[in-house]
């Protein structure tokens, strides 16, 4: 699939140049592969990159493990980013075990909702100082938009102590287009395209300048009508499928091309089926999914021309 | 099942069509004669104009009519009605705490409160608190016979299922009530000195501010506990089922598999299992295979390139079903159906109706 010339490169090679990268989009629509693409994509530049998933619940909490030489995997969870936080403020370990082990702040720190989501994002934030590219898997739309009005909200609510002037600071390094920026993933589906438009608009509000770039995930094949049309919307064959599959897709991608939006598409690959049906993470890890997308993107040159330069 | 639960609850991760499966069992709710209610909260664009319903928002649209066009096109009857209703949980809120509010001085207090506006902000990010309090109210008004509620998308659906119970807990937490009663602040040492942290780390207004909703809270303590205890024996009630909506993929199933353990530990009840979005309902035939070889040969690789990933994702599929159902062994009594992926996205109440015919077809698991 060669796109050169397509106004999304120039976008998308600057937003990858950036040392964090917010990676968002509808759950469902490939953005844990995509970014671990893109995070082996720097590991393979010679770049220490940390990739990071917010509470992934089939892995252990808080753990970190070298998946390659450079590449850094975290499963950022927020009881032990909060533990982490709040002993980097207080300082001294005996009060911080008698503050996080108090039941009231148990209670305010699981019920009160927003006290995750700055915690996940401040342990994300102190690792900038160790790493020299950051790829965050965020939570599908709403939830990751949501992390970041929660420091906002923070900011409004917690006036003059330090979590105000952390949420500050972090607010401006997220809002800084020469360190973050923001990629959307989508599927060339109604839903999805729509809410990364609905996305986009709400995080240019919350970030004004970091992008986003666009890449949209397992287009089909372009197939040709070749069956007739049927009232029922069930399939009746595989061409069927695939036809109206492709058209479908068309539309759908049709009001993007009017509506000028820069974007990059990624072809369908055939899924892995020879392995555990039951294990995701295992079929992600072992199967050669994020391979193949590395190589889509180090094909449209995303990474710059040369492996070890930047 | 729309038979003999009053309340439907349909739950599973996004993109899978559970609106549309949400709105098809409303339609066949509807054919089978009941008075039937569909609460969904952010149903696609394109679903929404195909059935006219622009204007679909806090109070219930009738569909009864369409439906009935829709079966005489098409065969079959429709005895029933089916409304759609689109809470507005801003609205909802409000009404909330008005209902509790002992004054409505006492509710302006609590919904000028900065916390409770952006705890509010919060919740209405994820929405089920409101869901629920709207399922709560519609069904105690004994009106429709089936309520089917289109959960609202959470980050883990567990959320969800929780809610009763975090609220329940947080009202219930004695240290917090005890804490809560303003004129009894005399606090464990412990206590004195986590307070005297946080407020360090927050800055001096939050504590107040906290100390002051808590104070609020407080008042409609009772009567909200209350409100959780009945909403929670509702949902563990036979009045309501919940239907499991997913994609075989290997992106949904695992959460999907673990959605299903959580819902027996909450004692909710775990109807059947929708596997939406299915490929493998129709073979690759022989000449299909045969004409885009020869496609190949007029150097157009599109049509075997497309047949190739069909077969690999059928495979995959059958082989997910299969692990699926091997896991689910053990829940006698659950029902499972199949729907193909559509060709198009709904355009009608017609489309719909074919979904919903798609549905009769159920075996046990």
């Amino acid at each position: 699939m060669t796109q050169l010339g397509n106004p999304a490169l120039p976008i998308l090679s600057k937003l990858l140049d950036r040392q964090m990268l917010f990676v968002s989009g509808k759950g469902g629509v490939g953005k844990t592969s995509i970014s671990r693409a893109i995070a082996m994509g720097y590991a393979r530049h010679g770049l220490k990159t940390l990739w990071v998933a917010f509470e992934d619940p089939l892995k252990k909490p808080g753990e970190l493990i070298e998946a390659e030489p450079n590449l850094w995997l975290l499963n950022c969870v927020g009881t032990v980013a909060f533990e982490e936080y709040t002993g980097l403020k207080i300082g001294i370990p005996s009060l911080t075990r008698l503050f996080v082990r108090n039941r009231l702040i148990q209670t305010l720190a699981q019920g009160a909702p927003g006290i995750h989501e700055i915690v996940l994002l401040g342990k994300v934030w102190h690792e900038l100082a160790n790493y020299q590219k950051i790829v965050l898997d965020m939570p599908s739309t709403g939830f990751g938009l949501a992390m970041f009005h929660s420091v906002l909200n923070f900011q409004q609510l917690f006036k003059g102590g330090p979590i105000q002037r952390d949420a500050e600071k972090m607010m401006k390094t997220f809002r800084d287009p020469n360190i973050c920026g923001n990629l959307i993933v989508s599927l060339p589906e109604e839903m999805p395209l729509r809410e990364s438009l609905d996305l986009a608009g709400l995080l240019a509000e919350v970030l004004p300048g970091t992008g986003p770039g666009f890449l949209v995930n397992r287009v089909y094949p372009e197939i040709a009508p070749l069956v007739p049309e049927h009232q029922s919307p069930f399939p009746q064959s595989a061409f069927d499928y695939l036809c109206h599959r492709s058209q479908l897709e068309k539309i759908n991608l049709k009001i993007w091309d009017d509506l000028k939006i820069p974007y990059l598409t990624l072809g369908a690959v055939e899924p892995p089926v020879h392995l555990d049906p039951l294990n995701p993470s295992l079929t992600l890890e072992q199967s050669s999914i994020i391979e193949q997308l590395y190589e889509k993107l180090k094909a449209a040159q995303l990474f710059g021309a040369e492996p070890g330069g930047h | 099942m729309i038979l003999t639960r009053n309340v439907i609850i349909t739950c599973g991760t996004g993109g899978v069509g559970k609106t549309t499966v949400s709105a098809a069992l409303g339609v066949r709710a509807a054919m089978l004669g009941r008075k039937a209610l569909v609460i969904t909260i952010d149903p696609a664009k394109r679903l929404v104009t195909s059935l006219g319903l622009d204007a679909l928002g806090d109070q219930a649209t009738d569909l009864t009519p369409l439906i009935k066009n829709a079966c005489e096109k098409l065969g079959g009857t429709c005895l029933g009605s089916l409304d759609a209703l689109m809470p507005d949980t801003k609205k909802t809120l409000e009404d909330f705490v008005y209902a509790f509010a002992p004054t409505p001085a006492a509710a302006e207090k609590v919904l000028k409160n900065p916390i409770f506006s952006i705890l509010a902000k919060e919740f209405s990010g994820s929405n089920e608190y409101m869901a629920l309090y709207r399922l709560k109210t519609l069904d105690e008004m004994n009106y429709y016979d089936t309520i089917i509620l289109d959960t609202p998308p959470s980050r883990h659906t567990i959320t969800f299922l929780n809610t009763p119970r975090v609220m329940k807990q947080f009202l219930e937490e004695r240290m917090v009530r005890w804490l809560l009663l303003p004129t009894n602040r005399i606090f464990s040492a412990g206590l004195r000195k986590a307070l005297g942290l946080l407020e360090k780390l927050t800055g001096a207004g939050f504590v107040t501010q906290m100390l002051d909703l808590a104070e609020s809270l407080y008042q409609i303590q009772d009567i909200a506990l209350d409100t959780v205890k009945k909403l929670e024996s509702l949902l563990e009630s036979e009045k309501v089922g919940f239907l499991m909506v997913t994609a075989p993929n290997p992106e949904t199933v695992p959460e999907l598999i673990h959605l299903i353990e959580s819902l027996h530990q909450y004692r909710f009840r775990f109807e059947g299992l929708v596997l939406n979005r299915t490929l493998s309902a129709f073979k690759i035939s022989e000449d299909e295979w045969a004409q885009a070889h020869q496609e190949v040969e007029r150097n157009r690789p599109d049509l075997i390139y497309g047949l190739k990933i069909l077969d690999a994702l059928q495979t995959r599929e059958k082989r997910l079903i299969e692990a699926l159902r091997n896991k689910l062994a053990n829940e006698t009594g659950a029902f499972y159906s199949v729907l193909p992926e559509l060709v198009r996205d709904v355009h009608s109440v017609e489309d719909l109706y074919y979904v919903a015919d798609g549905l009769k077809n159920t075996q046990p698991i």
